[in-house]
């Protein structure tokens, strides 16, 4: 029941999205009544997503027929922002497709064009210049704390290398790399003139 | 002996007259038809939603299917159902009840869900159709209320094109006796006090759970639709088997 639940709050996050970007629905239209299926294998659920022309239905425990069937892990599926990878996958086994592909890139598609004008929908309450100085005043918050935790990973990096000496550089880690590739090779082919030898 | 050959039958934990129960369950409607959306939430703390929703998944609705949503009542399954088949789907949104239908109709409408859907009087023992004219049959928290289950299911198979299968979403009995014991105090002591504080109506929510009891269990009911001719049945409870949705189809 939890699950239900949580996949009717997605339900209604995906609706809102819908109500918020009238663009959103203009991409979907194609995709009216086609159902994409997703199994995550990690979970052992199968989740699916239907566009009815008027608002999203998410399902859980999805046994149907889909227009589309895709069957993967988690890390599998972020893997799938980039199309290139998806013969890959499926020769790797770490990924099943069934059903109409198109169904599944026009999804994708339409979430990634995804794009709520937030000034002008926070406008209604807040007013335009507030709504507008609002979204200023989060954007630099959030390229601050971006410049921030990158300034705090550097610090902490050269900390841990270079003061600490708590881990090593990526430099000592490739030369480690390469000494135990070496290492491998002749293991190898000491190996291959043992076999030689008791082969005599 | 059958159902439909006793000439008395149950009324919550009352024994009536077989031709009087239809309207005696048709009073507790027409009295709580009003106050029914506020109340399932309530009575439910929401859960009646995720149950429904429940049902919905696994009915495998699709655009263009004709589906009938029994004993209806104001419309929550119909709503979802309506919008899944599309405009070349029809949806017909059946009770014998009139006030729940007539409740049903308006909040429908002022959904904006209007052009395919259709709203029926019926009774379920005798399904105003033809034979194998409709692809999916639901009837959620209904058929307790049902005379003659017997004759219902016979008239559900009947109406049911190949292939097209029955979901039953009803309260059953749950096997945990921590929650058995909850459920009952919660059941005969708040339940009735609670519709008498909203709608008015303490009898009607009494009959309630009384109609919760005397309903058949999960192996019960699914055996019942095995006789009436349905096929790969099964069933799943939910929420400690309070409720139960059961599945069948016909080939």
């Amino acid at each position: 029941m939890l699950n239900t639940l949580l996949v009717a709050a997605a339900e209604r996050l995906l609706n809102t999205a819908l109500e918020l970007d009238p663009s959103f629905a203009t991409s979907l239209e194609k995709l009216q009544h086609q159902v994409l299926a997703v199994e995550i294998r990690d979970w052992q659920q199968t989740f699916a997503l239907t566009y009815t022309g008027k608002s999203f239905m998410l399902f859980n425990n999805y046994q149907e027929q889909a227009d589309c069937h895709i069957s993967a892990s988690i890390a599998t599926l972020s893997e799938l922002k980039d199309p290139s990878v998806l013969t890959r996958l499926i020769r790797q086994e770490a990924l099943d497709l069934h059903g109409n592909l198109n169904v599944a890139q026009a999804y994708s598609q339409s979430f990634s064009n995804l794009d709520i004008d937030w000034p002008e929908q926070l406008s209604r309450y807040l007013g335009d210049a507030g709504a507008q100085q609002l979204m200023q005043h989060c954007q630099s918050v959030k390229s601050r704390s971006q410049q921030l935790s990158k300034v705090l990973k550097s610090t902490a990096t050269e900390l841990l290398q270079d003061e600490l000496k708590v881990t090593i550089h990526p430099l000592e880690m490739a030369q480690f790399k390469a000494h135990t590739r070496e290492l491998k090779q002749r293991t190898a082919q000491l190996e291959q003139r043992i076999n030689q030898l008791l082969a005599r | 002996m059958k159902e439909s050959q006793q000439k008395t039958t149950d009324f919550g934990y009352k024994t009536v007259a077989r031709e009087e129960k239809a309207s005696m369950v048709a009073d507790v409607f027409h009295s709580v038809a009003a106050k029914y959306d506020i109340m399932n939430d309530l009575m439910s703390f929401g859960i009646h939603r995720l149950w429904k929703r429940q049902a919905i998944a696994c009915s495998g609705v699709r655009k263009g299917h004709r589906v009938l949503d029994l004993a209806g009542g104001t419309g929550d399954l119909t709503a979802k159902f309506s919008q899944l088949v599309g405009d070349t789907g029809q949806v017909i949104l059946g009770d014998i009840n009139d006030s729940m239908l007539k409740v049903g109709r308006d909040k429908l409408r002022d959904l904006g869900l209007v052009s395919n859907i259709e709203y029926v009087q019926m009774n379920a023992e005798a399904l105003p159709f033809p034979d194998n004219s409709i692809d999916v049959i639901t009837i959620a928290f209904g058929l307790r209320n049902v005379t003659d289950k017997d004759a219902a299911l016979r008239s559900m198979y009947r109406i049911l094109k190949p292939g097209g299968r029955l979901l039953i979403l009803e309260f059953s009995k749950t096997d945990s006796e921590a929650l058995s014991k909850i459920y009952d105090f919660y059941s005969f002591n708040l339940l009735p006090t609670m519709g008498k504080l909203v709608a008015n109506d303490s009898e009607s929510y009494r009959y309630l759970a009384e109609s919760i009891r005397m309903h058949p269990d999960q192996e019960t009911l699914k055996s019942m639709m095995e006789d009436a001719g349905f096929e790969q049945t099964s069933y799943q409870n939910m929420t400690g088997g309070i409720v139960a949705l059961h599945r069948g189809f016909k080939y």
